[in-house]
């Protein structure tokens, strides 16, 4: 474990930029952002709990072109890989999902792999925690644990650092002058800091009633006709907001565009709350009334992704709550499942 | 398997003819600029360059692979401008995508093959499969069903396959007019004059949901399993890759898992027939 001040930090983020495109979080208000980063600010928050877009906007973009004309090349494939800062855990466990999507598949997303090979991740503990936070109900602890290439634990000043892979390892060893071995204080003062989000965490959990994961076998197949899918979905103004804002949710919509110069094929994400998204040409709707597209959501989530892939994709960290304009709050949600017995 | 680098580039394609078979209904003669060879049942996504892509099955011979046919039926923003290409244009095809039928499986067995509408051009393209297997089944039929005479695909193509001494066929319009001398009702109405082993036989249904749900009911009741059942499932597959996440039935994607799916496998799936 070794230690990186806060100014040799800034010092290893500009030595970055020359082979990355580095991005940062900054706060706003009491929001937290990407940005790109020029040079140290005061709003800069490497702690703290993660920012308002999800990490996967580095990974498949909202909106990328993934084919020009008839060319079997991949476009924009010279462009420079990512450095992404102060991403938290619960971003990271969203990787175990678009993994599989993208992945772990027999079809490969030439664009998806390429970005995880290339992209650089220094993650870093969260440092506190906001109301809508519940990892732990996951299983996820609100401290990265795999899938980063360094983490940082920010302790006043300066982080306690961690690599997670072999590219962090190199970077530590290119660089390793800005670094020095984390005295024992320092790490115990990490370990201090990690046990009390966790408490808060579960807090938060308690305060609003989450229930955990291993209550989840099941819930979807049981209330599949429940009442509970047209009550919650009374609100919902189909923006599609949970879906662009969730680290897990895939979907995407391609569609081609063309002048006389060029023709390209995008993809942009889509969002299954959309009516027309499982219509097909005919008119045939599976999906025609709303509170089927929330059920459907849902089944993706608890139902789908667990028999496919082992996982529930969902990893705590409250973003479809603090985005949805009709206040549909999926712990909620989650809650009456698990009663409905 | 998908061989292209790049998953969403649609390879450049010639249009060689375009085949007017229906008031509604085209099949175009394409050829692309590289070879595809696809399996029996398996999908093609064909681009309107900037317009979109739409997913077709092939209707013509899976071992041929410099050309394809794609017959389309104008319901949408995309087959709309299918319609309206002409001999000599440039469209895109990407694929093949889906599994296909498994037609080793069908060896040595009665194979009941069941068609509607627009579902004959999957089935032509199925059919010509299994008539060059010819001999390797211990029975074949054919039962076809249209609205009306006008709206009969491959009529000319049909009435040459009921010359055939390998084949039993049956076929029906829902409305009749002078020139049809056959069976006037439902494809289900054809289907009780099949003298097949249905606890051991295939049956193989492709048409609308609606002609499917009532087939797939009709089959059942005569004893086929439900493991013998092979539907093509009609859903908005987009990527063709298992990742765009339009076209799931329970926890497969019609596209990569299908389209053609044992009924055995998604029967218990909610939303299957919408």
């Amino acid at each position: 474990m070794h230690y990186i001040s806060q100014n040799n930090f800034f010092k290893l983020l500009d030595a970055l930029k020359s082979s990355y495109e580095v991005y940062v979080p900054i706060k706003k208000g009491e929001q937290r952002f990407y940005k790109k980063y020029i040079e140290p600010t005061d709003d800069i928050v490497i702690g703290e709990v993660r920012p308002f877009e999800p990490v996967k906007a580095f990974f498949a973009q909202a909106r990328e072109i993934v084919a020009e004309g008839f060319k079997d090349d991949i476009p924009h494939s010279s462009d420079k890989p990512f450095a992404i800062i102060g991403v938290k855990a619960c971003d990271l466990k969203g990787f175990k999902v678009q993994d599989h999507v993208f992945k772990n598949h027999d079809y490969q997303d030439p664009f998806y792999i390429k970005n995880r090979e290339q992209n650089l991740i220094i993650s870093a503990d969260c440092t506190s925690v906001i109301d809508t936070c519940f990892c732990l109900a996951l299983g996820i602890k609100p401290h990265p644990q795999e899938d980063f290439d360094i983490n940082l634990s920010e302790i006043k000043r300066g982080f306690v650092t961690t690599t997670g892979s072999d590219k962090g390892k190199e970077l530590l060893k290119r660089y390793s002058s800005l670094f020095q071995e984390a005295a024992k204080a320092i790490i115990n003062k990490k370990e201090l800091q990690r046990a009390k989000v966790i408490e808060k965490v579960k807090e938060n959990i308690r305060e609003n009633k989450v229930p955990r994961e291993d209550l989840y076998k099941g819930i979807i197949e049981r209330n599949y006709e429940s009442d509970i899918w047209p009550e919650e979905a009374k609100e919902c103004v189909e923006c599609g907001a949970c879906n662009t804002i969730c680290p897990t949710c895939h979907c995407f919509l391609l569609y081609d565009e063309k002048d006389d110069k060029k023709m390209e094929r995008l993809r942009i994400w889509d969002s299954c709350m959309v009516k027309d998204f499982a219509s097909v040409a005919g008119g045939a709707n599976p999906r025609p009334k709303l509170w089927m597209r929330l059920r459907n959501r849902f089944e993706k989530k608890f139902d789908f992704f667990p028999k496919v892939a082992d996982i529930y994709a969902c990893t705590g960290c409250g973003r479809c709550i603090s985005a949805c304009p009709g206040k549909i709050d999926i712990r909620k949600v989650l809650t009456r499942l698990v009663g409905n017995v | 398997m998908y061989r292209s680098k790049n998953p969403y580039r649609p390879i450049k394609t010639e249009v060689l003819d375009v085949i007017k078979e229906t008031p509604t209904i085209k099949t175009l003669k394409l050829r692309p600029e590289e070879p595809i060879s696809f399996k029996t049942g398996q999908f093609i996504e064909l681009t309107i360059p900037g317009i979109g892509e739409a997913p077709f099955t092939p209707s013509s011979k899976p071992f041929v692979t410099d050309e394809m046919e794609v017959t389309v039926m104008k319901v949408g923003k995309v087959t709309e401008e299918i319609h309206r290409l002409k001999k000599g244009d440039t469209v895109g095809l990407r694929g093949p995508f889906g599994s296909g039928y498994p037609l080793d499986d069908f060896k040595g067995k009665e194979v009941l093959v069941v068609g509607g509408g627009c579902g004959f051009a999957p089935l032509r393209s199925l059919m010509y499969s299994l008539f060059g297997m010819s001999g390797e089944f211990k029975k074949l039929f054919f039962r076809g069903g249209c609205k009306n005479p006008s709206e009969f695909l491959y009529k000319q193509e049909i009435e040459e396959w009921t010359k055939r001494e390998d084949l039993n066929i049956a076929l029906t319009v829902d409305t009749g007019d002078e020139t049809w001398k056959r069976n006037v009702g439902l494809v289900t109405t054809i289907l009780d004059n099949v003298e097949m082993d249905y606890k051991d036989g295939i049956a193989i249904v492709c048409g609308p949901p609606i002609m499917m749900k009532f087939a797939t009911k009709k089959l059942l009741d005569m004893g086929f399993e439900e493991k013998n059942l092979y539907l093509s499932m009609e859903k908005n597959m987009s990527c063709g890759i298992g990742k765009c996440g339009h076209c799931r039935i329970g926890i497969y994607y019609a596209c990569k898992d299908g389209p053609v799916f044992q009924y055995s496998k998604i029967k218990d799936f909610p939303e299957i027939w919408e």
